[in-house]
């Protein structure tokens, strides 16, 4: 019985970890020990039921194991501040006054279109729409919009170049060529795609361009024959 | 707080006591067990033993077995019934040549077995 007690403790703790490793991802509205709790529970009281060699007692002790850590992890979680950052871990802020914090995205193991599915689940299609975004330490998004918000995003901007690499599918959809975008950018004095971070373009030909590691900038550029969407 | 606290130690406390009482009870069951098993060997050995010593320690196994199931895999617990019930009929048989390996298997599982439910390394991992 006392293996079956410093197994679970050991299983609790790598899981932990581990879920904590994943970044927030793989959380969702749950802090990382209450993910790992759910996972286990389910698991401990499945086993002992449906195997009837093992004896129900192993069950009944693991979820008492379990317990008595989601008890402990709770009142380490509210009552020792720097223990609560590696618990359930921190804020990450991912878009901020300079524009997308790359840095943030990657240490949660999130690309800039990740980014922009929560930015338009939250009700932000445009990127300069936002003052600060967040992604809370449970894996929800939290953004605080520009207070013209509502002005800025006026038609779709679709995202052409993410992360160093331009999308095709993309640029179908907005009729124009390729080439169009790569002049785009000689213009903005950036030589090669893989500097930018984000690049994005409303059918009003509003333009979002970051560069890595760069505050982004916005412009607005005429389309060829007056082209729209 | 003290609500956590209190559900914590409550638990703690019943954790414990259901270990501590674990590791008695099994400890002394295969003890016993093992002291019977021995007792059986010295007679096979000595080509006394009969039917009825032999079946005395498998009733007295399976009146053990009832409570033993409650703490230990029940998997674990049948093989010491499989091993056993071998014995009985080998020592009704008068086969004691064969009958003394089976029951040093039992000697040894009995003497192992509360071993492999003990908190060290190996059994951690």
């Amino acid at each position: 019985m006392v293996l079956v007690v410093i197994r679970t403790a050991i299983i609790f703790a790598v899981l932990l970890v581990v879920m904590r490793l994943m970044g927030k991802r793989q959380i969702g509205e749950m802090q990382p020990f209450e993910l790992v709790i759910t996972l286990l529970i389910a698991e401990l009281a499945c086993i002992p039921m449906a195997d009837t060699s093992i004896p129900l007692l192993y069950g009944i002790v693991s979820v008492l194991a379990i317990f008595v850590l989601h008890e402990a992890v709770t009142l380490l979680d509210l009552k020792v501040k720097p223990l609560k950052g590696i618990l359930s871990g921190k804020p990450a802020v991912v878009i901020n006054k300079n524009g997308i914090d790359d840095y943030q995205l990657k240490k949660n193991n999130l690309d800039v279109s990740d980014l922009i599915e929560s930015l338009r689940s939250a009700g932000y299609f445009s990127l300069d729409a936002i003052d600060y975004a967040l992604y809370e330490s449970n894996g929800t998004f939290s953004a605080l919009p520009k207070q013209d918000y509502e002005r800025k995003q006026t038609s779709l901007p679709l995202v052409i170049v993410d992360n160093g690499t331009f999308n095709g599918k993309n640029i179908a959809l907005t009729g124009l060529r390729r080439s169009f975008f790569v002049d785009l950018l000689r213009g903005q004095g950036i030589r090669k795609e893989k500097r930018v971070l984000v690049l994005t373009a409303d059918g009003e030909g509003k333009i979002y361009l970051q560069e890595k590691g760069k505050k982004f900038t916005t412009f607005r550029v005429q389309y060829p024959d007056g082209r729209t969407w | 707080m003290i609500k956590s606290l209190c559900a914590i130690f409550s638990v703690c406390v019943l954790l414990a006591g259901a270990v501590l009482f674990e590791a008695l009870y099994v400890g002394r069951a295969f003890d016993d067990f093992s002291a019977e098993l021995v007792s059986l060997n010295e007679k096979t050995e000595e080509e006394r033993a009969n039917y009825e010593d032999a079946r005395a320690v498998q009733v007295s196994w399976e009146a053990r077995k009832e409570r033993l199931q409650v703490f230990l895999p029940h998997n674990d617990v049948s093989r010491v019934d499989n091993v056993l019930a071998e014995t009985v009929r080998l020592v009704a048989e008068g086969e004691y040549t064969a009958a003394l390996p089976k029951l040093e298997v039992l000697i040894h599982l009995a003497a192992t077995f509360p071993n492999t439910y003990r908190p060290t390394l190996a059994n951690i991992f």
